[in-house]
């Protein structure tokens, strides 16, 4: 390393240790009374200075017996003699040391200077900080998961690696009114990360920025402003969750971010009487929904039990039970309900679809015959013939009922009648003798 | 205060002379499990501090990880190394030191830790491993006082207080030293440790008398 100039040598950023009282130790550098040994000095102590700088330092021996003298000292840094063209004896007690464009420090607890005797032995030490200020964190996010808590990420500046230890301090406030507060959990979901767990105010916006500080100085990010809730998201929504698939991370959330909630519990199928083509699809709205005072819409899937493909039920509005049907007898399905919350606290906006509940399953009746197709929850994509009859259907009570008082007329009514005809359809089949295929047997029975 | 008589085997008819012997020789293999079993905690710990120190000097940086780094051995106050005569004083005498020095460690520890948590502040591990040294410490000066109590041998005489955290701080003027410090602190709780575990033995091969 090519002696230099002396550079600018950084006032360390870190403030002495406090003194504590009764100190009883022996501090290396001050003479040990009676010991015999030589002991020294090194000017400047735990210095800080910037990449690329120039340091001068000084390691002056305080001699006992008297007569010690600078001559045969030797520098070290990090255990490494230094060229001794970089060492000058500037008088009989003191030998100086000049190192220019210093490279960042190889650990935080700092580059270990010493000053040796001739024989090896160690004098003084000091520590160096080389590195660079903290650069402005950026890319803050934010989210809550239950709109109590709130838990922020962000990315040190552009360069990171400062090579000195860099203290990162989450900052918030409410924006109009309120002091600073400080985030105490740190580490949570990632080395840059912090978790406020509670306390925190509904809407009204709070302003966040980080603080990044080492030796060497401080920097402070934009500031983040956001509503805690319009940054909910379950938790298989967050960033950092092993199976995330809908987040677009890095980036921050923007404000008016949509809502999800845990899928719909206590899902139950079951079979509608003796009806051989139908299910019942009940369950229980998620418990958050009463939380959020928000409604909801689901959406129904089933297959058959040795399939992989689903069927699905769209825009079941903000009720909780379905029928399913134009199934096939006697097979078993799977049956799965998910949900999106919509209208929370009052707004009109539409959330994210929650995760399907847990399967479950039911098998329709045995029957000769399949039954026809329609329900009160279409299949999308189903069975063509029955779909449209089916919204036909509806329409034409929806409008009797409207000008033809027929109030009572419902689709329950239509599936009543239904059964019922299936059931005088078997009655009229065994009198006939119409065997299971739909041939004629031999029966006798009345005449058509 | 010496240790109990230990009884001896009759011979010809001849009863024991000391009346307490009955009671004696039903409490021996009690104490005998009892330094066995502190015997055992003052290896185990005597492991943990091997890896402390190695923990410790490679978070310095070098030269202390270096073979050839031979900083000056800073006395510390309160606490010295186990002096040269150690090995030749009486067993008990030995465990005495030995339990004091264990009482004044903690404090040191202490002091170490905290300063390693401003100039290693990601080094969770060390800081941990500096923190369970302490209380560790602790528990096993408790159970080498709780055997000299039990074989009679306990200090009767007033206890010497364990040098405070303040007043043994080892609070240097700069990182260098203070870096050797806890070095130094690091390596004489190992040594106390094994001297402890050195001790604990020879009483379990010479029994409790």
């Amino acid at each position: 390393m090519p002696a230099g100039r002396r550079g600018p040598a950084a006032q360390s950023a870190r403030r002495p240790p406090p003194l504590l009282p009764l100190l009883l130790l022996c501090v290396l550098g001050a003479p040990q009374a009676g010991s015999g040994a030589d002991t020294a000095v090194i000017s400047p102590q735990d210095p800080t200075l910037l990449i690329g700088s120039s340091l001068l330092a000084t390691c002056s021996v305080h001699g006992d017996p008297p007569g010690a003298t600078a001559e045969g000292l030797y520098w070290t840094l990090n255990g490494r003699r230094l060229p001794p063209e970089l060492s000058r004896v500037l008088n009989a007690s003191t030998l100086a040391l000049a190192l220019a464009n210093l490279n960042g420090s190889r650990q935080q607890s700092g580059d270990n200077l010493v000053c040796h005797a001739r024989d090896g032995s160690i004098l003084a030490g000091s520590c160096l900080y080389v590195g660079l200020p903290p650069e402005k964190p950026v890319n803050i996010s934010c989210w809550s998961k239950n709109m109590k808590d709130l838990t922020c990420r962000w990315t040190p500046g552009a360069h990171g690696e400062t090579f000195l230890h860099t203290n990162y301090s989450l900052k918030y406030k409410l924006r109009w009114y309120g002091q600073d507060n400080t985030c105490e959990e740190y580490h949570t979901v990632g080395p840059h990360s912090c978790h406020i767990p509670k306390d925190l105010a509904l809407f009204t916006p709070y302003e966040i920025w980080v603080e990044a500080t080492n030796r060497l100085g401080s920097a402070r990010s934009d500031v983040l402003t956001l509503d805690i809730l319009d940054v909910v998201r379950s938790p298989q929504k967050q960033p950092g969750y092993p199976h995330s698939t809908e987040n677009t991370w890095p980036g921050h959330l923007p404000l008016g971010s949509p809502v999800t909630t845990d899928p719909p519990p206590d899902v139950h199928v079951s079979r509608v009487g003796g009806l051989e083509d139908q299910l019942s699809v009940r369950w229980v709205s998620p418990p958050a929904l009463k939380d959020f005072l928000f409604q909801a819409k689901y959406q129904i899937r089933y297959r058959v039990e040795d399939s992989v493909d689903w069927k699905v039920v769209d825009d079941v509005s903000n009720q909780t039970s379905c029928r399913l049907a134009g199934l096939k007898p006697g097979t078993v399905y799977f049956v799965q309900v998910r949900c999106n919350p919509f209208g929370i606290y009052g707004s009109k906006k539409a959330g994210i679809w929650s995760e399907w509940s847990h399967p479950t399953a039911a098998s329709t009746p045995r029957s000769e015959r399949s039954g026809p197709g329609g329900g009160a929850c279409e299949p999308r994509g189903g069975e063509p013939s029955s779909g449209p009859v089916r919204r036909e259907l509806k329409q034409f009570l929806g409008w009797l009922k409207k000008h033809a008082y027929c109030s009572n007329l419902s689709f329950r009514l239509y599936d009543q009648w239904r059964a019922w005809m299936q059931k005088s359809h078997k009655t009229r089949n065994q009198d006939e003798g119409i065997l299971p295929s739909g041939r004629r047997g031999t029966a006798r029975g009345p005449a058509r | 205060m010496g240790f109990p008589d230990r009884p001896r085997a009759p011979q010809g008819g001849q009863k024991p002379k000391d009346p307490q012997a009955d009671s004696s020789v039903s409490l021996l293999p009690h104490l005998e499990a009892k330094i066995r079993q502190t015997h055992s905690l003052a290896h185990l710990l005597t492991k943990y501090a091997e890896q402390l120190l190695q923990e410790y000097v490679q978070l310095q940086g070098d030269p202390f990880g270096l073979p050839s780094f031979s900083p000056p051995r800073l006395p510390v106050a309160g606490l010295s190394a186990p002096a040269p005569s150690h090995a030749g004083l009486p067993v008990h005498e030995r465990l005495r030191l030995d339990a004091a020095a264990l009482a004044a460690l903690p404090p040191l520890l202490d002091v170490v830790r905290r300063r390693q948590a401003e100039l290693n502040p990601r080094a969770q591990r060390l800081l941990r491993r500096l923190e369970d040294a302490a209380r560790q410490a602790r528990a096993l000066g408790a159970a080498v006082e709780a055997l000299l109590a039990a074989l009679g041998a306990a200090n009767r005489g007033p206890r010497a207080e364990p040098p405070t955290a303040t007043a043994s701080a080892a609070s240097a003027a700069g990182v260098f030293p203070a870096k050797v410090l806890g070095l130094r602190v690091c390596g004489l709780y190992r040594e106390w440790l094994s001297r402890t575990e050195g001790d604990l033995g020879q009483l379990l091969a010479g029994g409790p008398a």
